[in-house]
């Protein structure tokens, strides 16, 4: 299973669901995959996008919050696993694409590659749905259980890594633009307020 | 009123309903305080730089929220603040102990005491002291104030403002 065919099947599942992205590969290609404004696509903060995820979904306990992480990201903040397990966000789907790589840095490899279980991680630090998903079968058969049930879920979505991958180009805006965008797409399709009159 | 009983009450009128935050010595008390009542939210967290990323993701949902550290923690974020909220212009409003401060004899806060100041003025983030109890009700205006700065903020509160004893 590659990379832009597993977020292609959870697009088609996405429904109403907010998303947010880890920078890198896992931002470019969703935005390859969705062109969705009303998606965050960190460009720093690297490891932080689940907890970025984890504070819009607290904030909105009533609106579907997905997180797409990646290995990478979530090795550098491990703790957000026992945050989130302690939140328990009814709200909230994590899903790690876990390539065993740092697939946007020359595919180096990943700390311990070969060997880490972040589905055995996540259960470990108090999340109890975790799935691990190796192929666009069962990805297509489980993905709309897990969309269906309450979070928290922890879903490690086990692909290849792509030696020869040709970098997805990122989102064509960034910085204070995709502040903007973000929050405008979230007020318009959620009716909510995030910046005041004033505009900040 | 003491003065994390204030400082609640002025974190309430400025409309925070959300905080995150990591245990310190001194703001303990205010963790304590933002716990006991159900006019905001708390998440405990394991690292400081998680209450940046919170608060950031609770800025699009249209929330108020704060972020709760001691001053070592400070130190341990500011790349996550420069690099998610510099970057993206995202103000998040900071309480943090003003640790290493001449009547903070820990030595383990002494490079704190001396190099945060610096440390902040080199990433532009502003920064406030509050050291009496009278300054407390400036809070809201330093919400709004941090909002137009699009930036993290950091509120310091003072060992003689807390009250701290022994720690």
């Amino acid at each position: 299973m590659k990379t832009r065919e597993a977020l292609a099947v959870l697009a088609r599942h996405r429904g109403d669901a907010i998303v947010v992205c880890a920078l890198g590969m896992a931002a470019n290609e969703w935005w390859a995959v969705t062109r969705s404004e009303d998606s965050f696509y960190m460009h720093g903060g690297m490891g932080f996008a689940a907890s970025f995820a984890l504070g819009l979904a607290t904030a909105l306990p009533h609106v579907p919050v997905w997180v797409l992480n990646s290995d990478g990201s979530l090795s550098m903040n491990l703790g957000c696993l026992l945050t989130e397990a302690g939140q328990q966000p009814g709200n909230l789907k994590h899903f790690v694409v876990d390539n065993q790589s740092y697939q946007t840095v020359d595919t180096m490899p990943m700390v311990n590659q070969d060997n880490a279980d972040y589905a055995a991680i996540a259960r470990g630090a108090g999340i109890r749905q975790v799935a691990t998903i190796d192929n666009l079968a069962d990805l297509e058969k489980m993905t709309p259980p897990i969309v269906a049930a309450p979070g928290p879920y922890f879903i490690r979505l086990r692909v290849e890594s792509e030696p020869d991958y040709q970098r997805a180009p990122p989102a064509t805006y960034e910085g204070p633009e995709m502040k903007y965008r973000f929050g405008r797409a979230l007020e318009k399709k959620l009716g909510i307020k995030v910046f005041g009159p004033r505009g900040f | 009123m003491d003065a994390n009983e204030r400082i609640h009450a002025q974190l309430v009128k400025a409309g925070v309903t959300l905080a995150a935050s990591l245990p310190d010595d001194w703001v303990n008390g205010l963790i304590r305080r933002v716990t006991a009542g159900n006019e905001i939210r708390h998440i405990r967290v394991g690292r400081e730089a998680e209450t940046i990323a919170i608060c950031a993701g609770a800025f699009f949902g249209g929330v108020r929220s704060v972020a709760i550290m001691g001053n070592t923690g400070l130190f341990t974020c500011t790349g996550e603040m420069a690099t998610l909220c510099l970057r993206h212009m995202i103000p998040v409003f900071c309480i943090v102990s003003a640790r290493g401060s001449i009547d903070d004899h820990k030595v383990y806060q002494e490079v704190q005491g001396r190099r945060t100041v610096p440390l902040l003025q080199a990433y532009d983030f502003p920064y406030q002291v509050i050291d009496q109890q009278d300054d407390i009700e400036r809070i809201p205006d330093a919400y709004e104030w941090h909002r137009l700065q699009k930036r993290p903020f950091i509120l310091f509160l003072t060992k003689r403002l807390l009250g701290v004893k022994n720690a």
